[in-house]
């Protein structure tokens, strides 16, 4: 109730980015350009969701792009050891998982650290970063490893479509979205998450597992980055050591673009979907505008200002 | 209805027919007040009676809708902070605004530090805050290089009051300034505030506690409900007539002590100790209150904080109704039966960001929300059940919980629990900020609860309150129960000896 009418600005934003961008670029809002625009923003907001749990709680991680290449490598150094000449689908599974692992590994291993530690989730996930993306740059010393073409499950995850129309990082990135919105807006998980964030004492004072909260929360950030690891490596047809590098800046604008508070407490999950859908109307609008990337990142930098800024007028 | 009081001079500050309007509800109502120079003037009302509205007004954070402020006989615009700022009116609220970080001269300075082109001049700030505090008499703050997270409430206040006064204050306003502090710290503050008015500070002087009015105000003036009842001298007053016009009617008592009807142990603790608590050993029934009475900084509230499992506990047993329970965190204290209402409402208590219904229901999400659906309907009567049981005031269960007054808040973090059935309820300071009709209410619902079997630990400064609520009053100084005494055969006197560790003959 009171989300939703927190919501009602931002889709209004969101609605006005597209018509501006539809008069600047003729075939804008084609269904064919906006499926597009949707598979793009998908990674990104998969990333946001998750970190939208960790902020909501007070805290952040700064590790996701990094946890992202190293998802990727492993799954791909997975995939492709042995030089096997055709598919199997256990290796799939195998290479999936192993991403998927090391992905919830470094998340429990952030969220051990800032729930039983008094170190802060900033400095924790800045270290976490700088480790994972060593990791990363472990594999091939720090050359991408290419996706064997005959891979196409693993290929499909990030380039196919489903029935010709729907492309599966879309498909992928709507049930996650639903499952954090469930979780968040539906749960006593996600109640305890609200009250965390809002006092951690009085959440403590209640009988809540603040620790273990926190440490879930982490985890699931890094399981959602995890899933946006192995989608964007299928996108690249590579798995690059280098990328992600940024995305963890991304996901934090889409989160706070989309209502989230950095003092804890306030967020929700369609507010940053919609969070996501305006930096990615952003840049690809931008982008099929002609803009030179060099103005793109500081009018994305000046949108997000004045974003924030109502915001928190709004709030007061 | 307004009782002109003799002056001895004309008044510095009048407000007159002040009218204040948020959206549909009229917060104040053609207020009245006036303040003389060298005038200690009480502002006497429960909590939304409208109070911290009018100093709102008078601070220029509100802005009044009607009626006028007349400085010095002149008509004044208080339409900022900053215009308040330059008129000398200083306020300080109930919750203290330092930073505990830097040094009590710091704090002073806060914003108007002593520099040179852009450096500081540590030194010559030093000497100043000295000869402030010097002037002032606040002996007790003179090492103003001292960190103020080292300092007590009571001489954390007396830095907020040196603030205020560092620059040429006219008008000292002090909101429940007593709410933390304890009787002998209350009575060095009053020494400070007569040496003020002394000097010709006007001082508006709000709280809940009528004896302390009683013994410090020169006036009183009450409010209730947006309306001024009236204002008297304090010589021409007594203590139920003051009480009537706060509440509009009698409140002969407002204890409700059920009777002594000890069941069951509920709580055994034998030698608990860990770096603040002392080989404390207490047996507490079921059906029985037992008071804890120290002062401020006796370890009182460590005391609460071991036994719930916040603070590591080094030796000693709980048993909860004669079952030894190993307690290492609130949630292990909780599925045992005990419950912590803590001292720091806002802090630990409640999550002020929320609405009502949520700080209600923040415990019983389990029961609300088994899996992906939550319960609506449940959720909906747990909270009805507790906004009725305690007669919370609220509009709607959907209001921010920052709308409530100090008293309602407290319901809300007590009611929440009571569907819990606790075993024994820690109740560590529950009337800091409450005003004397909900406290009468809260102690009735308390009685009522305690008549069907839960056992209490009350902690609070107030003595009055522990004598009349408890049935047994255990005396607590330095970390250590001196003497577990029967409340029906003490009095004040004897525990007040026995804590201030003054040996009588």
């Amino acid at each position: 109730m009171n989300t939703a009418k927190r919501l009602i600005p931002l889709i209004g934003a969101s609605i006005a980015l597209m018509v501006l961008f539809r008069i600047l670029v003729p075939g804008f809002l084609n269904p064919e350009n906006l499926v597009d625009l949707v598979q793009q923003i998908s990674v990104n907001a998969i990333i946001a969701f998750g970190m939208t749990f960790c902020i909501l709680i007070g805290g952040i991680d700064l590790s996701v792009g990094a946890v992202l290449a190293v998802v990727g490598t492993t799954a791909v150094y997975v995939l492709g050891y042995g030089e096997a000449e055709t598919q199997s689908l256990f290796r799939f599974f195998l290479a999936v998982g192993a991403g998927l692992t090391v992905a919830v590994l470094f998340g429990a291993f952030n969220g051990v650290c800032a729930a039983r530690t008094k170190m802060p989730p900033f400095i924790i996930t800045l270290a976490t970063m700088m480790v994972a993306r060593g990791a990363a740059l472990r594999f091939n010393q720090g050359r991408p490893i290419s996706i064997p073409a005959h891979e196409t499950l693993f290929l499909g995850l990030g380039n196919g479509r489903i029935a010709g129309v729907l492309p599966v990082p879309v498909l992928i990135m709507l049930v996650i979205l639903i499952i954090s919105a469930v979780l968040l807006h539906r749960t006593r998980f996600g109640q305890h998450l609200y009250g965390i964030g809002g006092n951690r004492e009085a959440a403590r004072f209640t009988g809540i597992a603040v620790g273990r909260a926190e440490i879930t929360v982490y985890i699931l950030c890094a399981l959602f980055t995890g899933i946006a690891g192995i989608i964007a490596t299928s996108q690249l047809y590579s798995a690059e050591p280098a990328s992600g590098a940024g995305f963890e800046l991304n996901a934090i604008a889409a989160a706070v673009v989309g209502g989230t508070s950095f003092t804890g407490g306030i967020g929700s999950i369609p507010g940053t979907f919609i969070g996501a859908i305006i930096i990615g109307t952003l840049d690809k609008g931008l982008n099929q505008a002609g803009v030179h990337f060099s103005y793109q990142y500081i009018l994305k930098g000046l949108v997000i200002l004045a974003a924030v800024y109502f915001d928190v007028r709004r709030k007061r | 209805m307004n009782i002109a009081p003799e002056k001895s001079s004309a008044p510095m500050l009048v407000l007159e027919g002040i009218t204040k309007r948020f959206g549909g509800v009229t917060a104040l109502d053609r207020v009245c007040f006036d303040l003389c120079p060298g005038e200690i003037h009480a502002l006497l009302g429960e909590n939304g009676a409208g109070k911290s509205t009018l100093i709102k007004v008078l601070g220029g954070i509100h802005q009044a809708d009607e009626g006028a402020v007349l400085f010095e006989g002149a008509s004044v615009d208080v339409n900022g902070v900053t215009a308040a700022d330059r008129l000398g009116v200083r306020i300080i609220h109930q919750e203290l605004s330092l930073a505990p970080n830097m040094t009590v001269a710091e704090n002073i300075f806060l914003g108007r530090e002593p520099h040179a082109f852009g450096f500081m001049r540590h030194r010559a700030m030093a000497d100043a805050a000295r000869q402030l505090v010097e002037r002032l008499g606040l002996h007790e703050i003179r090492d103003v290089r001292k960190s103020v997270s080292n300092l007590s409430v009571a001489h954390r206040q007396l830095v907020e009051i040196a603030r205020a006064l560092a620059t040429r204050a006219r008008i000292l306003v002090l909101d429940e300034p007593t709410s933390a502090l304890s009787d002998a710290e209350t009575a060095a503050l009053f020494t400070t505030l007569r040496r003020l008015r002394a000097q010709g500070v006007g001082i508006i002087y709000i709280s809940h506690r009528l004896e302390e009015i009683m013994q410090l105000a020169d006036r009183i003036t009450v409010l209730r409900d947006g309306r001024t009842v009236g204002t008297r001298p304090v010589s021409e007053v007594d203590q139920r007539e003051l009480v009537r016009w706060m509440v509009g009617r009698d409140v002969v008592d407002y204890f409700h002590r059920p009777p002594h009807v000890a069941g069951p142990i509920a709580l055994q603790v034998t030698g608990l100790s860990n770096d603040r608590v002392h080989e404390v050993s207490l047996t507490l029934h079921e059906g029985e209150v037992l008071g804890i009475a120290g002062l401020v900084g006796s370890g009182r509230t460590e005391l609460a904080r071991a036994l719930f499992g916040i603070d590591p506990v080094r030796k000693g047993e709980i048993a909860l109704a004669g079952e030894t329970v190993d307690i290492h965190s609130p949630r292990e204290a909780l599925r045992a039966g005990m419950v912590l209402i803590p001292e720091d409402r806002q802090g630990q208590g409640l999550v002020m960001i929320q609405t009502v219904a949520f700080n209600l229901a923040l415990p019983w999400v389990r029961e609300w929300n088994p899996g992906c659906r939550p319960d609506l309907s449940r959720r909906h009567s747990i909270i009805q059940r507790a906004i009725e049981g305690f007669a919370i005031k609220v509009a709607n269960a959907e209001q921010p919980i920052t709308g409530l007054s100090g008293g309602n808040q407290q319901k809300v973090l007590v009611s929440r629990w009571m569907e819990h059935r606790p075993r024994v309820l820690i109740l560590d300071e529950p009337t800091r900020g409450v005003d004397v009709g909900a406290r009468e209410e809260m102690f009735r619902l308390l009685g009522g609860l305690v008549r069907e079997g839960m056992a209490v630990v009350l902690i609070s400064s107030d003595l009055n309150e522990v004598l009349n609520m408890s049935h047994r009053v255990a005396v607590y100084r330095d970390g250590r129960i001196l003497k577990t005494l029967d409340a029906a055969d003490t009095g004040m006197e004897e525990i007040m000896t026995l804590l201030t560790g003054v040996k009588t003959a």
